[in-house]
């Protein structure tokens, strides 16, 4: 005789189970909908969220509730959004449930761990049948020791993942295992989708078909062997999306504000490139930015790409620039018109990408006059940058006095921004570039 | 610039995880989000990332995420669920080198194939490709209003060289494209609810929440109008067709190319992303020399603006398609618009292309 369900508030009249003959998933459906029936919500207001394999068609029996099937091991995550969403966003409305097995937990087992971390309200139901009953019944991670399955003939040589313990240590606040037989899984189901935060509900189950034939377990030796007391969550706390409206929504004042007022002019007529090379921490790409934003200040289109290693802390910090009075089109440096080289890293870096192999005879190039000696079509001019301005004036000042020769961007825009950044500590800029601007060769 | 398109857009749900070049993205919409009454969270992988952005899209928010090719590869699985379910989101793509890990602060435009043709089935995913900071506003703002009324992923095809790139911006001179929203379902329409019911094939569903009025059921199994899983009925192969249908049906609309026009023109310069910039300039440097050449930016890449390309291909002897790929990826994408002319590729890995390199290859 066909199994059919016991109450219709929630689920379809009449609805033939999909399971097989004497299946824990049998109970997990009527349990679930008793907990809905018992908590008496409108079913506008649950969602179903439901994963991948045999309990994962859940969804297809409930008439009333909204569902979402899902993606193998991604009920979780989904159902994440969902309530970030809800919560955050909407009315706090929805009771968003995920129906998930043994095998969509081990694969998105992240989704469950950061669900519970940021304690989302959403409540997890994961029927626990130790194998993947679908696709032929091979053991899962969750299988236990000696399980015996297509795939571990010889017995599970492997111990299971505990999931209440790792729900535990990720400070989810309502944890409880359950043999689907148990006669108050019913209300264990409905305390967890009242419960404010994320609540899992470990529900262990055999599969008749995979499990019953090959293995000694049954009820008694399930409860005895399986059911461990790991249940019960840490002390209740706010769920995230309480925590967000209080400590995050509209309370982040910090405004991005690059904008620049072309207040100055400059006689720029073309474009000109520069290249900046030299120490990660020796504020390379902080020069290059200031540069850059005097340069619109000075009315002028300007360009800033920067490269480092990836660690970002250490070796070479390089920055190219492009100003010019026109649409700057290629963003790429073909040919510099100069090039700024503050330490040996930058010196490397420079031979190693090609920089100076694309310097000509016009291109100026301001050199630490410790570094070793190099090949390059330009005028080299080498001065005593790290012991005049020390590593981290080097590639500002070098750029500034090489402005203050050249003309390419208003002076009075680049001390602005300088005196803007530095502040008291400005003046030290000012002395460098006195200093080092006779000493360069165009 | 693509983060002020979104909050522009009416995004109010941002999911990210770090990731060189796409972390600007990330680092703005949180810093920028929450004061715009949105929610901007960090998530502990991709493929979270987006399906939290997928379930806020079910509960009826403009949702966006941002990543790069290693973070992309996580996020196909989500991305087609999306597809399928019929659930806007927006993906900002920031290409880097690839395979693999890659390069993460080298540029590359060669995951053009991989992001268009990653779903199982082959549907079109809108995907639109910037130039210029100005420009990932723009698209921004057109990739939100697409994906809301075709109910769709839509991807924004950036690369590290405009991500990272810092630049003056003219924020006066800002275009973006009318703030749209997904059509809700009423009962005032006299009809019942179904998750996925459309008329005619290009029809798009009205939108309804989870946690609306109405029952809403979300599947990324094979569906009929309902959502009711199903094999192979009549109406589930429908529901297959319409998926392509309804974008079909606004190629044309979608379709964004940007001529810069030589009536006398012996060859058409194809390109988009940053190469689109080295072209505009490799043309201004050839016509200085006398030479009569075409540009064509292409922003829209897919669906494939076939009838735009072709016209702007229109008496031209020789095609040049330039992008920063190995094997011409964009270019095998549009050959066969093309049988009676030559078409020819400029290509580059792990460098720029430069404006001599495209000169060399005009007629």
């Amino acid at each position: 005789m066909e199994e059919t369900l016991q109450h219709h508030t929630y689920t379809k009249d009449n609805a033939v189970f999909p399971f097989c003959k004497g299946c824990g998933h049998h109970h997990y459906v009527n349990h679930l909908d008793e907990a809905l029936f018992a908590l008496n919500i409108d079913p506008k207001n649950v969602c179903i969220v439901s994963d991948i394999g045999c309990i994962g068609i859940l969804d297809s029996l409930f008439a009333t509730p909204h569902t979402f099937h899902t993606t193998h091991g991604r009920s979780t995550a989904f159902a994440t959004g969902i309530e970030l969403a809800d919560g955050i966003l909407r009315n706090s409305k929805l009771k968003t449930i995920v129906v998930i097995g043994d095998g969509g937990a081990t694969i998105g087992l992240l989704h469950l761990v950061n669900a519970a971390l940021m304690n989302v309200d959403v409540t997890v139901i994961l029927a626990n049948n130790f194998l993947y009953g679908m696709t032929g019944g091979q053991h899962s991670q969750f299988s236990p020791l000696e399980f015996v399955t297509p795939t571990t003939p010889a017995g599970n040589i492997v111990p299971p993942i505990d999931i209440c313990s790792i729900m535990k240590s990720c400070g989810a606040t309502y944890i409880k295992q359950a043999v689907a037989t148990d006669k108050n899984l019913g209300s264990i189901i409905a305390d967890a989708v009242n419960h404010p935060g994320f609540a899992m509900v470990e529900v262990l189950e055999l599969c008749t078909e995979w499990a019953v034939p090959f293995n000694k377990f049954d009820g008694k030796t399930m409860n005895e062997k399986l059911r461990h007391s790991n249940d019960g969550g840490v002390p209740q706390r706010k769920d995230f999306a309480t925590l967000y409206k209080e400590k995050v929504l509209g309370n982040l004042k910090k405004t991005i504000d690059d904008t620049v007022t072309p207040a100055y002019t400059s006689a720029l007529n073309g474009s000109r490139r520069i290249v900046l090379a030299g120490t990660a921490g020796e504020k390379v790409q902080l020069a290059s930015f200031l540069y850059m934003k005097s340069a619109i200040a000075s009315g002028l289109h300007a360009t800033q790409k920067n490269d480092n290693p990836v660690t970002q802390g250490s070796g070479f910090s390089l920055s190219e620039l492009c100003v010019s009075n026109d649409e700057i089109l290629f963003t790429g440096i073909d040919q510099p018109d100069a090039v700024i080289i503050a330490s040996a890293d930058g010196l490397k870096e420079v031979l190693a990408n090609g920089t100076l192999s694309r310097c000509v005879a016009e291109t100026i190039i301001i050199a630490d006059q410790t570094l070793p000696e190099f090949e390059c079509a330009g005028k080299i001019s080498r001065l005593p940058l790290r012991a005049l301005c020390t590593g981290s004036r080097a590639a500002l000042s070098a750029l500034a006095a090489l402005n203050v020769v050249k003309g390419w961007i208003s002076q009075d825009a680049l001390w602005e921004m300088i005196d803007g950044k530095f502040k008291d500590k400005s003046g030290s800029f000012h002395r460098d570039i006195e200093a080092l601007m006779p000493f360069i060769k165009t | 610039m693509i983060a002020e398109g979104a909050l522009h857009a009416g995004c109010q749900f941002f999911a990210g995880y770090p990731i060189t070049p796409a972390s600007g993205v990330y680092k703005a919409m949180i810093e920028q989000l929450p004061q715009r009454n949105g929610v901007a969270i960090s998530a502990p992988d991709e493929i979270s990332a987006l399906a939290y952005c997928v379930g806020a899209s079910g509960r009826g928010i403009k949702a966006m995420t941002a990543s790069s090719g290693p973070g992309w590869s996580l996020m196909i699985e989500t991305v087609q669920y999306a597809l399928m379910t019929e659930l806007p989101v927006v993906i900002a793509l920031v290409q880097r080198l690839g395979p693999s890990t890659g390069g993460a602060t080298q540029n590359g435009q060669a995951d053009i194939l991989f992001t268009e043709f990653c779903t199982s089935g082959g549907y079109t995913i809108p995907m639109f490709a910037p130039s210029t900071p100005q420009e990932c506003y723009e698209v921004t703002t057109i990739a939100f209003k697409w994906a809301e009324l075709l109910r769709t992923p839509v991807i924004i095809l950036s690369d590290k060289e405009v991500g990272m790139m810092s630049e003056d911006v003219d924020f006066i001179k800002l275009v973006s494209a009318p703030v749209s929203y997904r059509k809700e379902f009423s009962t005032k329409n006299g009809t019942e609810h179904h998750t996925y019911d459309f008329q005619n094939l290009e029809d798009v569903p009205l939108f309804s929440p989870v946690g609306g009025d109405y029952k809403v059921t979300m599947t990324g199994s094979a569906h009929d109008k309902k959502g009711t899983l199903q094999k192979n009925s009549r109406e589930t192969i429908d529901v297959l067709l319409h998926l392509q249908a309804k974008i079909d049906a606004h190629a044309e609309e979608m379709s964004i190319i940007r001529i810069d026009n030589e009536e006398q023109a012996n060859t058409l310069v194809v390109s988009f992303g940053i190469t689109a910039r080295t072209a505009r300039e490799a043309i201004r440097r050839a016509r200085l020399a006398g030479k009569k050449v075409r540009n064509a930016n292409v922003i829209s890449l897919f669906p494939v603006p076939g009838t735009a390309l072709q016209a702007a291909a229109a008496g031209v002897k020789r095609i040049v398609v330039a992008e920063e790929n190995l094997t011409g990826q964009y270019r095998s994408v549009i050959r066969s618009l093309f049988p009676d002319q030559e078409i020819v590729g400029v290509n580059a890995v792990g460098t720029l292309i430069t404006p001599k390199n495209i000169m060399d290859a005009l007629l």
